[in-house]
């Protein structure tokens, strides 16, 4: 059996909430025991579409991120499980919470880094994303929640295939990746914007070409743009920290110091160049 | 399992192959669009065991069929390539149906008003705020077809009225409107209300004045222009609609596809609209934030920039319009002394002035489509046929026709053109209207597109029609009516000697006018009154316009009947025609939309006359064979596979894009205007209309009138100084799926409030909230001189100051009827006036509000002085709950 991952481009994840669904109806009200029983109707979500904010009016964007268990290869809820077999991996890579042999210690619950177990008080088991692995066992190629994703955003491929994206994705908490080895990649994880609109203010005009010059307070590192036919300027994919920025058309410059964006993206609007 | 047969696989992107349906017993195919009528889309896989659904999930379309005889289609530009997708691709709604089939709110069993009494005290005063009780099919039926002889002795049988139009699930033999005109079409006829474009009134009621007919006014021909646009277009504007959010219910979700694709190829997105919807989110290059309603002030000084640079194709507009010199003089102020200057338009519209004049020149020097998905805040509003003229306007200074240039409702047109063919809304059913039942089958469908009833009343002015007893409009509003209709003058009722008469009896099966149309909270005050004798709803849930009936019957769900789908929309990868089996047993004692009528039809002696002796699978047949579908396949292969995908036709390639023809020869290819031109003075409007300064023959900014006057420089401002932008749902498809648990709980479905209830979200600005003390998750008051709303305050970043974006269609859920709504139906304070005074269609998107924070002392209060409100049985997950309203069986 080829081991399977999951890759998910969040730069085509259109933010439909179809993953997020079609996990709820096969897992709703259906019993696949002994892979997985029946998720709760609301309030639990064993793959959860997460969506922030970026900027302010008018430069805004919205992420969606698709959350789910990424099947660690050195899984902790497996490490936290005090019952044998009852956690365990399968060939494919899945990691499977036994229903027969989970006796509700919620364990795992509290073991597992990305908070994707869930306990269900009713029927007293820990639960999370099984991969469809009821599915794929019966012949499917891919669990229900990369059926439905219409962007192919979400995809569930061999590894071997995935081979060149896995080369470029990242992982979600990527201070704990080789600790626990997950199945999950991404591509194309926002990082952090700064931008703005420059304009003559006594002409009221855009200013089209303005150089832009962003330096990274710590090391110094250049960007350079120039302003586009609307005024504006982007400077997207920037790390977390402190940055300067100097815009400049001949011989009016303005110049923001310690721009930081650890907390946010930064939109400084429009900017009135004298 | 249904049968299988093994094809290549084809597609990297889809499996190739039937998938196995792990736990059922049976697979049947569905179309779970909810556009409602017969053109449907979604084709989606019902897995099924023991009588109940298991999954729903996408149709493989290469799953039974080997998908090179689809012919499949291709576009190339800049070495990428968007090809088909071999699946379909659904929104969440329609993967969730599951729990709109189940939902607790379904109508179990027909129900009577416990105080209406046919023989005795009707207590119309108590609609919308008694309870009902259980009766029999036997009862209601044996009671309605009493009440239809009576009014017909009484007044005639135009005094019924029948609410038989709009959206809804996507069934032809079981249509879920209009099956009541079957019956009282042969029983003397009907009072027809008739539907207006709520989505296109800006089109409908201004485009048409300038191009021609159109598509319900949108641009057309429109053929063929998803290739064109890819291939020749730099940059594509999108101004109001959301693609992402309105083509869901209509065609799934492959606009999104090609939204992507576009921004792959270079071609740039501009986005304007007062909230980032949720294509801005994702696809915008630029998002140029507007006030609601304001769009045209900003067109005009668009216009006035091209002018004054001379930057506008000036050839063509010699050789294809008229009348420029007359919307020139306006837009330079020498019409009435003040230039449309983007100063001038910064001012009504918020958009800065730098920035109004760098996209006048951005556009003057790219090849640009204008793009919508229906109009969104844009062409929905007050006086919305102003910004919809001025846009043809905007495109033909800019040589409409041409290459990359079109009005683009984006990929709901335009698509390769399947081998069957047909062009319109009937084009590929008119074999089958020429059929002896074609009338059988296509009728209940017409009550939507044509007013074809022998009385007649516009949806909007339903209300005013009860209230006033006369109401005069100009064009029944029908999709559609030639042009000229708009110039007629109509009176309700019609002559007496012609049949004329008030209704005094209502028949919905179309149950939200209060939540989906204009001022809302007229509705229950208007069925109050006590000439309106009989009122009647059929229905899968109870809700709305439900809980003003005095007799409900209970229809159900497509997912419970057998019938038959084209799903021949565009907007998908492929096109194709589905043979819908049942998939469940009717829930409780509910029967189809049109197994309903037949049983009143029973009781009237009428039944053999609405069913025309046919079976479902004869009816089926019928339409299989009458869609031109018989000459590719065997009816024995249809019924088998459950499916067939229309192939592609093979010179797709060549078929002229758009308005091509128009562009390169005006002369041989004329619009079908009274001048053959792009008419940018209508001569028509100006001699049927010679006062109208709402809509005069030129296109204007227009601020206020004698229909409305909603905005921010209205004095009324000073009172309610937020204007409201109120788009077509994310979650719902006007009232549809409000009730489903997986979509409620998105961030943006509802949001819950400290009281617990889900409530409507309302988008407010960090800034406005800020003013009024309001956080995220507040329960907050919006409101007017119309009434009171409340929603969930959902405080960010992806609206405008000024603006608050909140959905329509949500269910009501009344504390005060008719004044204080505790289910954020925001049309039930919307305006009451039509878009103008000869423009029959609705405003309600772009009016004045106050919004504040409601206190949880507040809501004590109501609830000490409105226990029964707060009582009535309801669950978070779901919402409203069928036992709120129906007393207990003893």
């Amino acid at each position: 059996m080829s081991k399977k991952v999951f890759v998910i481009d969040i730069a085509k994840c259109n933010g439909c909430h179809t993953c997020q669904v079609a996990c709820k109806d096969e897992h709703v009200g259906n019993d696949w025991s002994p892979i997985a029983k029946p998720q709760p109707d609301s309030g639990q979500f064993w793959l959860e579409l997460t969506e922030k904010v970026r900027g302010t009016v008018p430069k805004v964007k919205v992420a969606y991120r698709p959350h789910l268990c990424v099947h660690c290869d050195k899984a902790p809820c497996m490490d936290a499980c005090p019952i044998k077999g009852a956690i365990y991996k399968r060939d494919d890579g899945l990691v499977i919470i036994d229903t027969e042999k989970c006796n509700g210690c919620k364990n795992c619950v509290d073991a597992c880094p990305y908070k994707v177990i869930f306990f269900n008080e009713d029927l007293n088991i820990a639960q999370k994303c099984t991969g469809c692995a009821h599915l794929l066992d019966e012949g499917w190629t891919e669990p229900r929640c990369a059926d439905a994703c219409p962007t192919l955003a979400l995809r569930f491929m061999d590894e071997d295939e995935a081979k060149d994206l896995i080369a470029q994705a990242e992982v979600w908490m990527p201070e704990i990746k080789s600790k626990v080895k997950p199945r999950v990649y991404y591509l194309n994880l926002p990082k952090k914007f700064i931008a703005g609109t420059v304009y003559d203010p006594v002409e009221e005009e855009v200013i089209i070409g303005a150089g832009c010059i962003l330096t990274e307070a710590r090391g110094g590192k250049e960007y350079r743009i120039k302003t586009d036919s609307y005024g504006d300027f982007w400077f997207e994919a920037l790390k977390n920290g402190k940055y300067n920025l100097e815009i400049k058309n001949g011989k009016k410059v303005k110049t923001f110091k310690g721009l930081d964006t650890t907390e946010a993206d930064i939109n400084l609007g429009d900017i009135a160049l004298t | 399992m249904p049968v299988q047969k093994k094809v290549k696989a084809h597609s990297k992107t889809s499996p190739g192959k039937d998938l196995p349906a792990v736990g059922a017993d049976k697979t049947v195919i569905k179309s779970l669009g909810l556009s409602g009528g017969i053109f449907g889309a979604v084709p989606c896989s019902i897995d099924v065991r023991n009588d109940k659904i298991v999954r729903i999930r996408p149709l493989h379309f290469d799953s039974r069929y080997d998908p090179q005889t689809f012919n499949p289609w291709k576009i190339e530009k800049n070495g990428h390539t968007l090809e088909p997708l071999y699946k379909a691709v659904p929104s969440p709604f329609s993967l969730a149906y599951k729990k709109r089939v189940y939902s607790p709110n379904r109508i179990k069993y027909p129900l009577k008003r416990v105080d209406w009494d046919p023989d005795g005290e009707r207590n119309p005063q108590n609609r919308g705020r008694s309870k009902y009780k259980r009766i029999s099919w036997e009862e209601a039926a044996t009671i309605l077809a009493n009440e239809v002889r009576r009014i017909h002795k009484n007044y005639g049988p135009l005094a019924i009225l029948c609410q038989a139009d709009g959206h809804g699930e996507c069934k032809l033999i079981h249509a879920p409107h209009g099956c009541s005109t079957l019956l009282f079409d042969k029983m003397g006829g009907f009072t027809q209300q008739v539907r207006n474009p709520d989505s296109w009134e800006g089109w409908y009621w201004g485009a048409k004045h300038v191009w021609g007919p159109g598509l319900i006014g949108m641009m057309a021909p429109n053929d063929n222009i998803v290739k064109d646009i890819s291939e020749h277009s730099d940059m594509v504007v999108v101004w109001g609609g959301d693609p992402e959010t309105t083509a869901w219910g209509f065609r799934g979700q492959f606009a999104s596809r090609l939204l992507y694709f576009w921004s792959q190829i270079g071609i740039k997105q501009v986005y304007i609209c007062p909230d980032v919807n949720y294509s801005v989110a994702i696809h915008a290059d630029k998002w140029i934030p507007i006030l609601p309603n304001t769009d045209s002030a900003l067109q005009l000084a668009i216009m006035y920039v091209w002018i004054s640079e001379g930057t506008y194709d000036k050839e063509y507009v010699k050789t294809h319009t008229v009348g420029f010199d007359k919307v020139k003089a306006y837009v330079l102020g020498e019409e009435d002394g003040v230039p449309k200057t983007p100063k001038w338009a910064a001012k009504k519209c918020g958009v800065p002035p730098w920035t109004i004049k760098a996209l006048a020149r951005d556009w003057a020097k790219k090849i640009v489509t204008i793009g919508h998905y229906f109009a969104g805040g844009m062409a929905r509003g007050p006086y919305s046929h102003e910004p919809a003229r001025l846009e043809c306007i905007l495109l033909g200074m800019q040589g409409l026709g041409k290459p990359g240039v079109h009005q683009s409702q984006i990929a709901y047109v335009g698509m390769p053109r399947n081998v069957i063919g047909g062009t319109g809304h009937m084009g590929m059913f008119q074999n089958l209207s020429k059929h002896p039942l074609g009338k059988r089958l296509l009728t209940p469908h017409q009550t939507t597109p044509t007013a074809w009833g022998k009385q007649l009343v516009p949806k909007t002015l339903i209300e005013k029609a009860i209230r006033e007893g006369k109401v005069e409009f100009w064009g029944t509003g029908a999709h559609e009516i030639p042009v000229p209709d708009q110039y007629k003058k109509y009176t309700y009722p019609i002559p007496e000697e012609e049949g004329g008469t008030e209704f005094h009896m209502i028949w919905t099966d179309t149950p939200c006018r209060q939540t989906c149309w204009n001022c809302g909270n007229d509705v229950a005050e208007a069925a109050r009154d006590p000439k309106i004798e009989c009122f009647v709803a059929q229905h899968p849930w109870l809700e709305n316009d439900c809980l003003l009936a005095d007799i409900i019957l209970p229809s159900n769900t497509t997912l419970e009947v057998d019938d038959i789908m084209p799903c021949i929309r565009h907007g998908d990868s492929f096109q194709s025609i589905l043979l819908m089996q049942q998939a469940i047993p009717p829930i409780g004692e509910s029967r189809s939309d049109f197994e309903v009528v037949c049983e009143i039809a029973k009781k009237l002696d009428m039944e053999e006359d609405v069913t025309e002796g046919k079976t479902v699978e004869e009816l089926q047949k019928i339409v299989f064979e009458n869609m031109g579908l018989g000459d590719r396949i065997t009816w024995q292969e249809f019924k088998e596979k459950q499916y067939y995908v229309i192939p592609v036709a093979e010179d797709w390639e060549k078929d002229p894009a758009g308005m091509y023809n128009f562009y390169k020869d005006p002369v041989k290819y004329p619009l079908p205007t009274p001048t053959g031109k792009l008419e940018f003075w209508s001569e028509s409007l100006e001699k049927a209309f010679p006062n109208d300064e709402e809509r005069p023959p030129i296109p204007k900014y227009i601020e206020k009138g004698i229909t409305h006057d909603e905005s921010i420089f209205s004095k009324r401002a000073t009172a309610y100084p937020i204007l409201v932008m109120s788009n077509h749902g994310r979650w719902r498809v006007h009232a549809q799926c409000d009730d489903i648990v997986w979509t409620r709980e998105a961030l943006t479905g509802k949001v819950k409030g400290p009281d617990g209830y889900m409530y409507e979200p309302c988008w407010i600005n960090p800034q406005d909230a800020a003013e009024r003390g309001i956080k995220q998750g507040d329960i907050v008051k919006v409101f007017n001189e119309r009434g009171a709303v409340l929603c969930g305050a959902l405080v960010w970043e992806r609206i405008m100051p000024g603006v608050v974006s909140i959905d329509h269609g949500a269910r009501v859920d009344f504390i005060i009827p008719g004044k204080l709504d505790r289910g954020g139906a925001i049309n039930l304070i919307t305006p009451e006036g039509i878009v103008s005074k000869h423009a029959a269609g609705q405003a309600t998107s772009g009016f004045l509000v106050e919004i504040e924070k409601v206190s949880l002392g507040q809501m004590e209060a109501w609830k000490e002085q409105y226990p029964d409100a707060f009582n009535r049985e309801y669950d978070p997950a779901s919402g409203l709950r069928f036992n709120a309203w129906v007393q207990e069986e003893k």
